[in-house]
This record gives structure tokens, C-alpha cells and sequence, in this order.
């Protein structure tokens, strides 16, 4: 081979033209909006809105949302755009846990979080091995579990103080979603807001920092070299839901114990209101982009804006036009910076 | 043989659902009359205009989420115009039909000019509809107070059919738009986006004119059949079929049980709506039969599934079947035999 020791290496004189504003865009994201809508409360209340309470209040009304958030973020990431089964599985843990408070707190928390597991493997198995529409098959996936729900418990919701004859279970049961952490330094933080937290750094460490999600995120790039690199892809994508329907089953079983019911209408708007403080965060439904920083900027947004909007006093059903409106808007301004850097 | 027979049964699964839950009839009681074959007629009119905007929108590859307030949107909009503004049924109709025409454009413009994934585009554009559904209508039920005219007109039963002239509009509706997919030259592009979008572009069709085209034209199908639905049951809420099975999922589910491909490109409107037929006659003969709403989300649920898991599996089957050439492979297992 007389040429290869004979060619010099040329050095790439092109230059990359970046667009500043759309890099400042892309890498501040949806914090430039928090920070907008933080100014934008103070001045509309100065004296209420930068109090603890209301900073709290805003963190517990997204916490669900939150812990919801943060499962949804790895099937995005994934480029599976959405699990449109969420609201079955959270309804579906909160009805079983519900139901085994009659034996055991212990087992009833445990049974909630295995039945939501049970129904993240089903949508894992089809979607990441056999390799449905994950649209189509967890929408499909949905209408079965509430038919079967629904039949299971004769369309009934159940109550825990009825289910279980020790009162204290249910007091326990109640309890989980009232208990406040931090009052020996005078603070007042609901377990709720601790567990999101916690979870937003779990998954965190998990999404950057783990072979799983470097993984996860060449698949969710682009699934074909995933797999021509010798990645299982279909057990990826496996744990991916697996990690979802996790997240999904703390949150029924909390909202289960928030609203002192289980019952099959518990998550109905949880599968929108999951993806649009995901997609706020600058993950992109093509997938393998974003970080769980900017979901958690997300989450912030969707709270602060519902809480900014209830300052001025904007009724509920006008604010779904203000939400839509500045959804839509956010995301083409993701989109359209992501490809004036050449990156979608 | 077997599977031969089981493919053309997958085919023409629609037509098999009809069939099959029309002959479980049987089982009901006062099933079979003319009255009952009127009723399963007349709830087909909203889905079936979902369900065609809901194909188009498939077809294309594209998915249309805000169908369902599409059709809202349409029912609130004409009853308010004709109530509060006093309009006569006609300038309203057109004119909320226009509005969500308008709002599909914007769908399309999103879709094909900004590049926003439709899935976002058409769930951002359901809650700002909703949002303007709310505050037009002030959240409360709108009713046509008293006046029945169009609405009797629309319900009369012309007698020796079981049909009614909003059954007979909505046909016409699906049969045109059956047509134009099958055979004029606007549909056949609308395959060849939905099939591959590069091919298409390379062939000269102007992808992001049809995407808008099909995303208003879906707007204005679903408000029609939101509008009539609305004149028929003389009220409108805003939160038309939230409780209950939502239509969004009986569009979705007729039109893949109709066997619209989930990525585009393959599809029929007229087996969507035959699909629409069968998913209602079922839910009637369950109705008759167990009398559980429960049931009846059960059933739509499990046959949606059960056609979205075998199409998967096929596909799955069939992807790893590529590449494997059969000769090769029938001469190599000999030698496995011979080598035994």
C-alpha cells in the first residue's frame, strides 16, 4: 500500500457558523421562561409571591407531575414519543394498593408498585422487542386496562377506610401523602416534593452518568446504530418502561393517598400533562436529546405558570388557551433552534 | 391454506367484525328491528366523521390528535352562532366548519413549515381549542332553546330504510372522500407522502402544500360531523364524550381495525367507517346482552389490541425474514440432514 504513508493529514479550515442566540437558547432552555415567569410573578404580587408557602405550594401541585416527569423523560429519550398508558398505571397501582390495604401497609405499597411494574413490562415486551407503535400499542394498551379495571371493580371506586377494618392502616395509608418533612428546622416540605426531588437526581445520575443511559440515548438517536453496535436494544428500551411504570406507580400510589380514593378515572390527563412538561424541558420526541435538568425546568414551568395565571386570576378552563399557546410556542422555539445548529 | 385464509380474514377484518357481532345478535333480545338497525346507523355519524379525518391525517404518516376538538369546536361554534349571535343553521354551520378549517391550517403550517412533530403540534392545538371552547361557550351547555326544525328534519325516518338524512350527508361525505383517495390524482399523492415523504418530494409533489391541505380538510370534516352531531342532539357541551369512551379512541381504533398502516401510506376511508359500523354494532349487541358499560370498554379495547399485536408480530416475523434467501437456506438444512 504505497499511498496511506504518503498522505498528510488535512486539517478542516471550514467553520462552524453557530447562531449565538440559538446556542444561548439551547443550552439555557426552558430556565431563560422560569426565569420570565419568576419576574413576572414578583411583580405581579410582591408581597405574596416569593414567600416560602407559595414557592412550596407551587413544588407540591408539580410534584406528581414531577415524579411522573421523570420516568416519561426516559421513554422521550428513547425516541418512543410517549406512553400514552400512563394514566391506567397510575390508576391501576393506586386500585391495587388500595385493595391490599386490607392485609398490610407494607404489602399494599409493595403490590401497588408491582402491578404498575407488571404493566410496564407488558408495553416494554411489545415495544421494545417486538417493536409496536408505541403511540398506537400504549393507547391500544390503555382502552384494555380501563375496560379491565373497570370490570375488575364494576366500575366502583374503593375507599381505604372501607377496604380495611384496622383504621390505623388507613390512617397510615392517608398519612403518606400528608407528611411533612424538615419541621425541626422550621420548615414545612411535604414528602411528596422530597421523593420528586430525589427522584429528578436519581434519574439524573441514571440518564448521564450510566452505561444504561449512554445507551439509551445512542438508540434514541438512532436505533440502527444502536443495534449494529451491539447493543441489546430490545432489553434497553425493556428497562426504559420499566423505569417509567416505577415512576408511575409511586405517583398513583400518592395520588391514591392524596385523594383518599383509588378509582379508574385517578390519572386521566396525567399522559398529556407528563409530555408537555417533558417536551418543555427541550427533550425532542426524535429522541436521544435533553437532559433531566431541563425536565425539571419543565416541571417548574408548568407549576409556575398555573400558579402566575391563578395570581392574575384567570380562570381554570381559560388557562388550558394561555397553556396551549405558550406550549406550542416553547417547543417551536426548541425545534427551530435545534435546527439552526444543524442538530435535528 | 391456513394462512391464505387467515391473511384474507385479517384483510377484510372490518367487514368480519360487522358480520360476526351482527350475527351474535342472536343472543340478544329485540335485536333484529328496523328501529334498532336506525339507532346503531344514527351513532355512527360522529365517529365516522373522525375516523375519516383521523385516516387522512394516518395516511399521510401524520398524526391529527385534536380531531376529537376539532368536532367540539364545531358543536359549540354552530350552536352558539345560531343561539347567541341568532344566525340561521346554515351561515353558522359554514362558519364554524371555516373556523376549524382555520385551525387545521394552522396544524399544517406547524407541521410542514416549522417542523414541530405532529404528535406536539395537534396536542398543543387540542388544549388551546379547549381554552377557546371554554370561554366562548363560558363552560355551560349550550342548548338550540326550542328551536327543532333542522334538528326534526335531520332525525326524520325515511321509513322503509333505516337511515336518516344526517346518515345519508355522512355517507356522501365518506363515499366522495373514498373516491378522491382512490382515484384522483390529490389522493394517490397523499399514499405516496404517507409511504415514503422523500420519494415523494423527489417526484415533484409539494409535501408541505398537502399536509396543510389534509390537516384543514381533516378540521373541516370533524366540525361537520361535530356540527350535525351538535343540531341532531340539539345541545353542545364543551366537553363533548369526556366521560366515557372518548371518540378520539373509537376514531383511532376504527381506523386501525380498518387497517390503516400506523406509519402511513396504506389505508382505506371506507373501511375506516365500515369499522366505525362494526365497533358500534358491538357495543350495541353488548349493551343488549350484558347490559355493562364495562364490557363494552373492554371489548373495544381488546379487539383494538388485538389487531395492533398482530400487526407487530407479523411485522416482526417478517423483518427477520429479510434477507434470507430460501434456496440457500433449504439447501443448507439438506446438508444438516445428509450430514446426519
Amino acid at each position: 500500500m504505497p499511498n496511506s504513508t504518503n498522505t498528510t493529514v488535512r486539517k478542516d479550515t471550514r467553520t462552524q457558523e453557530m447562531n449565538k442566540f440559538m446556542v444561548i437558547v439551547n443550552r439555557l432552555g426552558i430556565y431563560v421562561v422560569v426565569a420570565l415567569l419568576l419576574i413576572a410573578g414578583q411583580c405581579i404580587r410582591p408581597d405574596k409571591f416569593f414567600t416560602f408557602s407559595n414557592i412550596n405550594s407551587v413544588l407540591q401541585a408539580v410534584s406528581l407531575t414531577g415524579i411522573c416527569a421523570v420516568g416519561l423523560a426516559f421513554i422521550v429519550y428513547s425516541a418512543n414519543f410517549n406512553d400514552m398508558s400512563l394514566p391506567m398505571t397510575i390508576a391501576f397501582s393506586g386500585m391495587v394498593s388500595v385493595q391490599l390495604l386490607q392485609y398490610n401497609f407494607v404489602l399494599s405499597i409493595l403490590g401497588g408498585i408491582a402491578a404498575g411494574l407488571l404493566m410496564g413490562a407488558v408495553n416494554g415486551f411489545v415495544i421494545g422487542k417486538l417493536r409496536a407503535h408505541p403511540i398506537i400499542w400504549s393507547m391500544a394498551f390503555n382502552f384494555v386496562m380501563s375496560g379491565i379495571v373497570r370490570w375488575a371493580w364494576a366500575g366502583n371506586q374503593i375507599y381505604p377506610d372501607t377496604i380495611t377494618e384496622n383504621a390505623a392502616t388507613a390512617e397510615q395509608f392517608y398519612a403518606l401523602a400528608r407528611t411533612y418533612l424538615g419541621k425541626s428546622i422550621g420548615l414545612q416540605i411535604p414528602l411528596m416534593v422530597v421523593v420528586m426531588l430525589v427522584m429528578f437526581v436519581i434519574g439524573h445520575v441514571i440518564l448521564t452518568y450510566t452505561s444504561f443511559g449512554n445507551q439509551l440515548k445512542i438508540i434514541g438517536s438512532n436505533y440502527d446504530v444502536g443495534r449494529l453496535s451491539g447493543i441489546n436494544c430490545a432489553r434497553v428500551v425493556f428497562i426504559a418502561y420499566m423505569i417509567n411504570a416505577l415512576c408511575a406507580a409511586i405517583c398513583g400510589i400518592f395520588l391514591a393517598s392524596l385523594s383518599k380514593v383509588g378509582a379508574y378515572y385517578n390519572g386521566e390527563g396525567y399522559d398529556f400533562e407528563c409530555v408537555t412538561a417533558v417536551l418543555l424541558g427541550g427533550m425532542t420526541l426524535a429522541g436521544g436529546k435533553g437532559n433531566m435538568v431541563g425536565v425539571f425546568g419543565g416541571v417548574l414551568t408548568v407549576g409556575l405558570l398555573t400558579n402566575v395565571m391563578n395570581l392574575l386570576g384567570i380562570p381554570t378552563f381559560n388557562q388550558y388557551l394561555v397553556q396551549g399557546v405558550v406550549f406550542l410556542f416553547i417547543v417551536w422555539i426548541n425545534t427551530n433552534s435545534a435546527r439552526k445548529l444543524g442538530k435535528s | 391454506m391456513k394462512t391464505k385464509l387467515l391473511k384474507s380474514l385479517n384483510q377484510y377484518r372490518a367487514y368480519v367484525l360487522v358480520v360476526v357481532m351482527f350475527a351474535c345478535g342472536v343472543f340478544g333480545k329485540n335485536f333484529y328491528t328496523a328501529y334498532n338497525i336506525k339507532a346503531i346507523l344514527d351513532s355512527t355519524l360522529l365517529y365516522a366523521f373522525l375516523g375519516v379525518g383521523f385516516t387522512l391525517c394516518m395516511v399521510a404518516g401524520h398524526m391529527d390528535l385534536s380531531v376529537a376538538a376539532m368536532a367540539n369546536l364545531g358543536a359549540v361554534l354552530t350552536m352558539g352562532f345560531h343561539t347567541f349571535s341568532g344566525m340561521s343553521w346554515g351561515p353558522a354551520m359554514i362558519l364554524a366548519i371555516l373556523a376549524a378549517t382555520l385551525a387545521g391550517v394552522i396544524n399544517g403550517v406547524m407541521i410542514s413549515k416549522a417542523k414541530i412533530h405532529s404528535f406536539i403540534a395537534t396536542l398543543g392545538m387540542q388544549f388551546v381549542l379547549k381554552g377557546v371552547m371554554y370561554i366562548y361557550s363560558k363552560g355551560a351547555e349550550i342548548s338550540d332553546k326550542g328551536d327543532f326544525g333542522f334538528a326534526d328534519i335531520l332525525n326524520k325516518w325515511l321509513k322503509p330504510l333505516p337511515i336518516t338524512p344526517k346518515i345519508l350527508i355522512m355517507l356522501v361525505i365518506v363515499i366522495v372522500v373514498a373516491v378522491l383517495m382512490r382515484n384522483t390524482r390529490f389522493g394517490r399523492n397523499i399514499y405516496m407522502i404517507g409511504g415514503n415523504a422523500e420519494t415523494a418530494w423527489l417526484a415533484g409533489i409539494k409535501s408541505s402544500r398537502y399536509t396543510i391541505l389534509i390537516f384543514a380538510f381533516s378540521g373541516a370534516c370533524c366540525a361537520l360531523g361535530g356540527a350535525l352531531f351538535a343540531i341532531a342532539q340539539s345541545s353542545a357541551l364543551p366537553n363533548m364524550g369526556e366521560k366515557g369512551i372518548s371518540p378520539l379512541l373509537v376514531a383511532l381504533a376504527a381506523t386501525i381495525i380498518g387497517g390503516t398502516d400506523t406509519n402511513g401510506g396504506r389505508g382505506s376511508v371506507w373501511n375506516t367507517f365500515v369499522a366505525v359500523l362494526g365497533l358500534m354494532v358491538m357495543s350495541f349487541v353488548l349493551s343488549n346482552i350484558f347490559g355493562k358499560f364495562e364490557v363494552q370498554i373492554l371489548a373495544n379495547g381488546l379487539i383494538l389490541a388485538i389487531c395492533v399485536f398482530y400487526e407487530t408480530i407479523t411485522a416482526y416475523y417478517n423483518n427477520k425474514k429479510i434477507g434470507i434467501r430460501q434456496p440457500l437456506l433449504e439447501q443448507r438444512q439438506k446438508e444438516l440432514e445428509s450430514a446426519q
